[in-house]
């Protein structure tokens, strides 16, 4: 597949701030990048970077093979954006709103019709099109943000934190849509510090930390930087010290804790570490609630690359 | 592409209720708060007949333009009456002014009218005004005197033939002397002026806010405009377009209003009233996009300079009493040569005051001048297309 972004050694400093250091990654054509990362780690800094929408001091930039630039507009007419803050006319009605955005790219006014009718359908506003901005909910306005950046069916699209502070319902459909547009063939590049919604959507992931990356590859690359392979809870009420003492000797694990009744144990790797729990737990016919065993996450694979949580 | 803008331009401005109401209603309620306020203390005013002295010596004497004047205005049975004049000397006059029983006293001495008054009121400021006017014309009539000289080729002609031919041409209207007389005068006739010099600046709001919403360091759809593929000029050019449309329907509304329901006399030439708005509009438009472009603020603080500015502007030009128009004219005149709103309201009250409009021409040239560089500046900022920081 071709590359549609390619990005080498971008760096943007305000004064003296590295907001972004040293990047290089590419982006191939009809896959969903993931930009993860805490606030300030620099993830909208180098998407305005990458749209020629701030200076930079060093690194070059190319979209679908040619030099990003200010006046690049053919490049620019295959490119949507759906910024973190929500980019809305307040004093036009959703309709006005896509159409005006749309008239920017499109100037055929009966394909503009389709375009917006195809993108008000997509987000769901179809009830709410004489609705002005105000009138809406917060995540119905995320839509809207979202419909203002796509209706002219860009090829390639940034999206900058689109979930941020949406309800549920709103969220799923948010991530319903990106889903959409990937399997029509739109190359995504994402951003977010939600975890979850990287694992859920993103073909490569690459995960910022102040302006630099700490690691890039697929979900399953990426985990692989975890030290821990499993984590067990289980929920046991009065759990004996001499217990916990056994099973910290199991082969295999690495750390153990137990509070609230909630007793945590990770294991650095092996194989039916659950089935082996359930076993001793039984021959020591000790009762417990719950039992779950899971994979690690980004947020342990950021844990162990920083020594913090994404969220700190 | 132009079209498009111009468009949703118009939509999103005439949907800002906060921009309809300081560009379109509140110069009209303000004309009508004027008008509610001054037409009563102007009728007490025409009643007035201010009481001055003049130092009655030889270069008074010599001066026939002051003295006929004088004599017009102060003879009770010309409709021009408006002036109690005592001829006396200086000691009588600092005595009749000390015991408050005159307004003023006027010597002349070294080319020169003084004027002494002991307070700042409305009488000591139209005793100025008269003053003042008569000075200005005076210049004319010499050249009227010259040329009366010059045709008659008789250089020992009567003096009195002579200063009845310029009182025949200034009654004749050739020279608007009797403007200031008190069945014309008025002097809230320039608060209104300033009103429509107001409605020009505040158009200021319609293309700052338009133009803040299309620039990507200044907004979140500024942004995404950016982004497209659409040329910026083109789009921010739509958006003046629209703001001016705007503007040009407001101050029209504000013109027709004032004159035809407030009764403002905006004198016989209506065209160069209009063409005074579109280019003080103009003025407004260029100082709303050069606060958008240049001044690196959030969009609440821009609006609080432009009305700061513009109320300081109005003021200074004469929207609380012409006397500070007087004072400024008087002691730093740049000022008012370089404040917009003041350009504004001198052309209409030369348009009403003067025949010639050579001062009219100057104030609109100036305009133009104005408008002209905040525009080149504002181009030059916006030729940048990225930024440090947005």
């Amino acid at each position: 597949m071709n590359n549609i972004i390619e990005v080498k050694n971008l760096t943007k400093q305000y004064k003296t701030l590295t907001a972004v250091d040293n990047l290089s990654f590419n982006v191939k054509e009809g896959e969903i990048l993931g930009l993860l990362g805490p606030n300030g780690s620099g993830k909208t800094t180098t998407i305005n970077c990458i749209l020629s929408l701030l200076n930079y001091q060093k690194g070059t930039i190319k979209i679908f093979g040619k030099e990003m630039k200010p006046d690049s507009y053919d490049i620019k007419s295959k490119i949507g954006v759906i910024f973190q803050d929500v980019a809305v006319f307040e004093e036009l009605t959703v309709y006005d709103n896509i159409d005006y955005f749309c008239g920017l790219y499109i100037k055929d006014k009966k394909k503009r019709k389709e375009y917006i009718n195809d993108a008000i359908n997509l987000v769901g506003l179809n009830e709410f099109k004489k609705f002005y901005p105000k009138q809406l909910s917060g995540g119905l306005l995320r839509r809207l943000n979202i419909a203002c950046g796509i209706a002219h069916k860009p090829k390639l699209i940034f999206l900058d934190e689109p979930t941020v502070a949406v309800d549920p319902q709103s969220r799923n459909n948010i991530l319903d849509n990106i889903k959409t547009l990937r399997n029509q063939g739109t190359t995504i590049v994402y951003t977010t510090h939600y975890m979850e919604e990287v694992e859920i959507l993103c073909d490569e992931i690459i995960i910022l930390d102040k302006g630099k990356i700490l690691a890039k590859g697929t979900l399953d690359e990426l985990k692989e930087y975890a030290s821990i392979e499993e984590k067990i809870t289980v929920e046991i009420n009065d759990l004996k010290e001499e217990i916990i003492e056994e099973i910290k000797e199991f082969k295999n694990v690495d750390k153990i804790s137990y509070e609230r009744n909630i007793l945590l144990i990770t294991y650095k790797k092996g194989k039916n570490n659950l089935g082996e729990l359930i076993d001793y737990l039984k021959s020591k016919k000790v009762k417990y609630n719950k039992i779950f065993s899971e994979r690690p996450t980004l947020n342990d694979v950021f844990l162990e690359l920083t020594g913090k949580e994404l969220r700190d | 592409m132009l079209y498009h803008n111009l468009k949703y331009s118009l939509k999103v401005l005439l949907k800002n209720k906060g921009l309809i109401f300081w560009t379109f209603a509140f110069p009209i309620i303000l004309a009508i708060f004027f008008k509610l306020a001054f037409s009563d203390i102007e009728n007490k005013e025409k009643l007035d007949i201010i009481n001055i002295a003049v130092i009655n010596n030889e270069e008074y004497n010599s001066d026939e333009i002051f003295k006929n004047t004088f004599a017009e205005l102060s003879n009770k049975d010309s409709e021009n009456y408006m002036l109690n004049i005592t001829y006396t000397d200086l000691s009588k006059s600092k005595k009749m002014l000390d015991n408050n029983e005159i307004t003023g006293y006027l010597l002349f001495s070294n080319n020169e009218v003084n004027i002494i008054v002991k307070n700042n009121g409305i009488n000591e400021t139209i005793l100025r005004y008269i003053v003042d006017e008569i000075q200005s014309n005076k210049e004319i009539i010499n050249n009227l005197i010259e040329n009366e000289i010059r045709e008659n080729n008789n250089f020992s002609i009567d003096y009195k033939t002579i200063t009845e031919n310029v009182k025949k041409q200034v009654l004749d209207n050739n020279i608007k002397l009797n403007n200031i007389s008190n069945k014309n005068l008025s002097y809230t006739m320039i608060e209104f002026y300033t009103v429509i010099a107001m409605a020009c600046l505040y158009g200021a709001m319609l293309s700052m806010y338009i133009v803040n919403m299309k620039l990507p360091n200044m907004s979140n759809v500024g942004k995404r405009i950016s982004i497209s593929p659409s040329n910026k000029n083109k789009i921010i050019l739509g958006s003046l377009f629209a703001s001016y449309i705007l503007e040009l329907i407001g101050i029209s509304i504000l013109l027709i209003f004032t004159s035809l329901i407030l009764k403002v006399d905006y004198g016989n030439n209506l065209p160069l009233v209009f063409l005074t708005a579109i280019v003080g509009s103009l003025a407004g438009l260029s100082l709303g996009l050069f606060l958008a472009t240049v001044i690196k603020t959030n969009e609440n603080a821009k609006i609080g300079i432009l009305i700061s500015v513009t109320m300081l502007e109005c003021f200074l030009s004469g929207m609380m009493g012409i006397t500070m128009k007087y004072i400024i004219d008087k002691n730093i005149p740049i000022i008012n040569k370089i404040n917009p709103a003041n350009m504004i309201t001198d052309a209409l009250y030369s348009l009403y005051y003067y025949d010639s409009l050579k001062r009219y021409s100057l104030n609109i040239l100036s305009l133009l001048i104005f408008s002209i560089i905040l525009i080149v500046i504002s181009y030059i900022t916006l030729r940048r297309q990225k930024y440090d920081s947005i």
